[in-house]
């Protein structure tokens, strides 16, 4: 019965709502993999570290790309829910410290922390028919309201616990992930091991998701998506889909605000802030907001060349990104990735005469 | 015999205006029955009142004796309601086949659920449009996929708003035999619409609405044959009291 | 001290509170009100309105004239804007939302760059009166009346003026107005560059109490969308009556704990209108179709 469920769920993995499907593919997966499990015997500590960091964040846009590419909904919370599950990892470590793999409860903690609001902020959305731009206003709302709160702690008074909240210039200081082990702890700095860490969680959470957007559940969202009447008379439940889809893919921005306060030890308002909050939005609309691995190639791509820019160009990196969001969605709305992909298998079928 | 569909005195008005005025309808089960009347009579807002897109301000909607007026859509629907809109309601960059997936994919799955795709797929002649982008269906063939999706649901009523809105008479009469067919297994339909010969081809009773008011009601033939609703078309007579035309 | 001094204080509190909300809300209301177009770089609009204001002031403009030129600097601005980039994304509202977006952050990046950190600022004039023992500013005052202004002028624009009547004519039915030898591309490019102009006049308004940064939009922006999404599609019937219960709660919050709670009051007010009123304040008194 078992084997039955496993084979049901990796029939999922392909299907009507990602790209590529098939042995090509497949192989590209694993050969990217392999790749990247070599990485880092060929690069010093700092790059891998550096990579380990960029993986921190491709959870927040993988969860935008479920809410908006698939969804249909435009939610601009991610960064709220980036900065609650950070702000509150910091908290519960500061508190108990990393000791008993503690570390490792506070994550999951933390993220089951966004979870739980994003349930709270999307039954509120969803379920009083809030939809389209004035989710997205609400949304903002709510994350520049979190940005001003948490940036006006300024004060002693402001603490939890034994965490002290410091305004603008945030927490930090909290233990990074700690995993127990039998004869001394590991410790998860910003180096090798972390980022094996990482990369299994992304890979993990990367098919889990195209399993679960193949699945039924995934059909009905796009449905939403297209028409959302039209799904409803077709007799399902649209709030409750939506509502799923938005605490998934929240949780996912929780988790990498969870990663990216642990790979870095601090977490500040900055990170909700109104520029913090474009970001996201930027890589998946480059990406491809319609097709997970779109998104994640083009979240990849685009935080190397933020990074690239700003050391190289500093002060010019955003107004590249704000022209370039405003470029992809007059020039390509599906995506630079996706088109790229489409360009590809056009030439493909050129070559091979079909 | 319970009817399938009864409404008691629905009513609903928008600002001063109302739009639905204290309608009592019923609706026999395996009964086709065709809703006509002068455009603005409220036609497609007693529809969305029966699906619960709006909310009555007075009145009750019952389905097979339950009360359903405070249900929302979805739940109508999994009572056995099913509804075509009058704008092809259809997924549009998903393929044609995966349309009728998500219609489907409520009670069937694995290989039934593929097999009753395709055979869906050819009674509506969109066999060859299968991995075609809904969108880029020509309107009629929009119209049949979105009667598709509608009948996937094996609904008890469904309910039809224009369906041949657009159609040529080909595929006007067509439609008309599909109607009939399914009624054969027993569906019930009810059927907003313009085109007379159509009306006439498959209504077994008819309703007139005229200004939010059940003006006239009874068979088919005695309802064409009735000048006072000629006369309401032509915008020639006020709104009278309820009359009932005396069933043949 | 007195009750009148109390009573006195909050007036002005709601007073100022409702015109920071109408003035900052009514270009954003006139087009999404009317075009159903999300700006988001509405804030960048206020801003340049507020550095051309603050530049030409300094080079010796009176101050209203300085205003007017921050407005239409704006306005030519938005026009541009509305030419190149809106235009081409009508129908796509969540497209626009983010295009804009993107413009926002660079133009917000690209005043930093171009003319640095902060704009040496002018000083607020009329000095201030006093009530009761407390000094309260004259120029605030003046802003009120401004805000009251800019409502009534916008009402007799587009319901006395031929303009106006255009300009609703093809924003509720396009193919009617084409019909009938309106140019709509032009009316839409005007109505577009009318809201940026109002929020470059804003901008100018209240470039004498603000510090000159960059960043400046995002002091607006929040606050007038809010405006805008609680008052709903209709400016007299939705702005200004939501300009006016959002500046009450404002107001009171801020007296209770502070300027920050007063923000966060109103999002939280704005999340329960919003459940409670989807089409916003004037869907209830028009009793919109929902």
């Amino acid at each position: 019965m078992a084997v039955t469920l496993a084979m049901t769920l990796l029939r999922r993995l392909e299907g009507p709502q990602t790209l590529g499907r098939g042995p090509a593919f497949w192989t590209a997966f694993a050969l990217v993999v392999a790749a990247a499990i070599a990485y880092p015997w060929f690069a010093d500590g700092y790059t891998v570290g550096n990579t380990a960091y960029f993986f921190c964040w491709v959870f927040m846009a993988l969860g935008l790309c479920l809410i908006w590419g698939y969804g249909g909904a435009l939610s601009f919370g991610q960064t709220a829910f980036f900065g609650l599950s950070g702000y509150a990892y910091g908290v519960l470590t500061l508190n108990v410290g990393a000791a008993y793999g503690f570390t490792l409860a506070a994550l999951v903690l933390a993220v089951a922390l966004s979870a739980v609001m994003a349930a709270l902020l999307g039954y509120f959305l969803f379920f009083g028919r809030i939809g389209g731009v004035f989710l997205g206003i609400i949304t903002l709302s709510v994350t520049l309201a979190l940005e001003r709160f948490m940036a006006q702690t300024a004060g002693p008074e402001w603490k939890i616990g034994a965490a002290r909240l410091n305004g603008y210039n945030g927490m930090s200081g909290m233990p990074p992930l700690t995993v127990p082990w039998f004869d001394g702890d590991v410790v998860l700095f910003p180096d090798v091991a972390l980022y094996y860490g990482l990369l299994a969680l992304l890979i993990v959470v990367y098919l889990a998701l195209r399993i679960l957007v193949n699945a039924r559940f995934g059909n009905v969202l796009v449905a939403i998506r297209e028409n959302p009447e039209r799904a409803e008379m077709l007799g399902y439940d649209v709030r409750r889909y939506q509502l799923a889809a938005f605490v998934i893919g929240s949780a996912l921005a929780g988790l990498s605000g969870t990663l990216y306060t642990a790979w870095g030890q601090y977490i500040t308002p900055s990170s909700m802030g109104l520029t913090a909050a474009a970001l996201p939005v930027i890589w998946v609309a480059v990406g491809g907001r319609g097709d997970l691995t779109a998104t994640l190639i083009g979240t990849l791509l685009v935080l190397g060349g933020f990074q690239a820019l700003t050391i190289y160009g500093s002060q010019y990196a955003l107004v590249v990104m704000g022209l370039l969001l405003v470029v992809v969605v007059l020039a390509a709305p599906d995506g630079l990735v996706v088109a790229g992909l489409r360009g590809l298998g056009r030439l493909r079928r050129r070559e091979t005469g079909r | 015999m319970i009817p399938l569909l009864e409404t008691r005195a629905l009513s609903k008005h928008f600002g001063g205006l109302h739009v639905t005025n204290d309608v009592n309808f019923a609706l026999a089960p395996g009964e086709i029955h065709c809703l006509i009347g002068p455009n603005g009579a409220g036609k497609s807002t007693f529809f969305r009142l029966l699906l619960g897109e709006y909310t009555p301000e007075r009145g009750q909607i019952l389905y097979a004796g339950e009360d359903i007026t405070a249900l929302k859509p979805f739940a109508r629907i999994r009572r056995g309601m099913s509804v075509k809109f009058q704008v092809p309601g259809i997924f549009p960059s998903l393929s044609v086949a995966h349309n009728l997936e998500i219609a489907l994919q409520h009670h069937l799955e694995g290989a039934s659920l593929g097999a009753e795709i395709r055979r869906l797929l050819a009674f509506l002649n969109l066999t060859a449009a299968a991995s075609d982008r809904a969108g880029n269906l020509s309107h009629g063939q929009k119209q049949w996929l979105e009667i598709g999706m509608a009948i996937s649901l094996k609904p008890r009523l469904l309910l039809l708003d224009e369906p041949t809105a657009g159609m040529s008479p080909d595929e006007t009469f067509a439609t008309g035999e599909m109607v009939q067919a399914l009624n054969r297994d027993g569906v019930a339909v009810l059927a907003i619409e313009h085109d007379m010969a159509f009306v006439r081809q498959i209504a077994q009773r008819v309703t007139v609405l005229h200004v939010g008011r059940i003006f006239a009601q009874g068979t088919t033939d005695a309802i064409i044959a009735d000048e006072r609703v000629a006369a309401i078309y032509l915008g020639e007579a006020d709104a009278p009291p309820l009359r009932s035309v005396a069933d043949a | 001290m007195d009750l009148l001094t109390h009573a006195f204080t909050f007036l002005y509190q709601i007073g100022d509170a409702f015109s920071f909300l109408v003035l900052s809300a009514c270009g954003l209301a006139v087009v999404f009100g009317m075009m159903g177009v999300i700006n988001l770089a509405h804030g960048e609009l206020i801003m340049c309105g507020a550095y051309v204001t603050a530049a030409s002031t300094r080079a010796g403009l009176p101050l209203p004239l300085g205003i007017l030129a921050g407005a239409l600097a704006a306005g030519a601005v938005g026009m541009v804007m509305e030419r190149l980039v809106i235009r081409h994304l009508y129908g796509r509202p969540l497209d626009t939302i983010v295009a804009t977006w993107g413009i926002s952050l660079a133009a917000t990046q690209g005043t930093l760059i171009l003319l640095g950190s902060s704009m040496p600022g002018i000083g607020t004039p009329l000095g201030s009166f006093t009530v009761g023992g407390y000094s309260y500013s004259t120029y605030r005052v003046v802003l009120m009346v401004a805000a009251v202004a800019v409502l009534a002028g916008l009402y007799l624009a587009f319901n006395a003026t031929r303009f106006g009547t255009l300009a609703r004519a093809t924003i509720q039915v396009p193919h009617m107005a084409e019909a009938l030898g309106v140019d709509t591309r032009t009316v839409y490019a005007l109505t577009f560059g009318l809201g940026a102009a109002l929020a470059g006049l804003a901008g100018g308004l209240y470039a004498p109490t603000m510090t000159i940064v960059p960043t400046m939009g995002t002091t607006f922006i929040m606050e007038a969308f809010v405006t805008v999404v609680v008052g709903g599609a209709d400016i007299f019937l939705g702005t200004a009556p939501a300009a006016l219960v959002l500046g009450t709660v404002r107001a009171l919050l801020t007296t209770w704990q502070g300027q920050l709670f007063g923000q966060i009051g109103l999002l939280v007010a704005v999340i329960l209108v919003i459940r409670v009123l989807p089409r916003g304040i004037s869907g209830l008194i028009l009793r919109e179709r929902a």
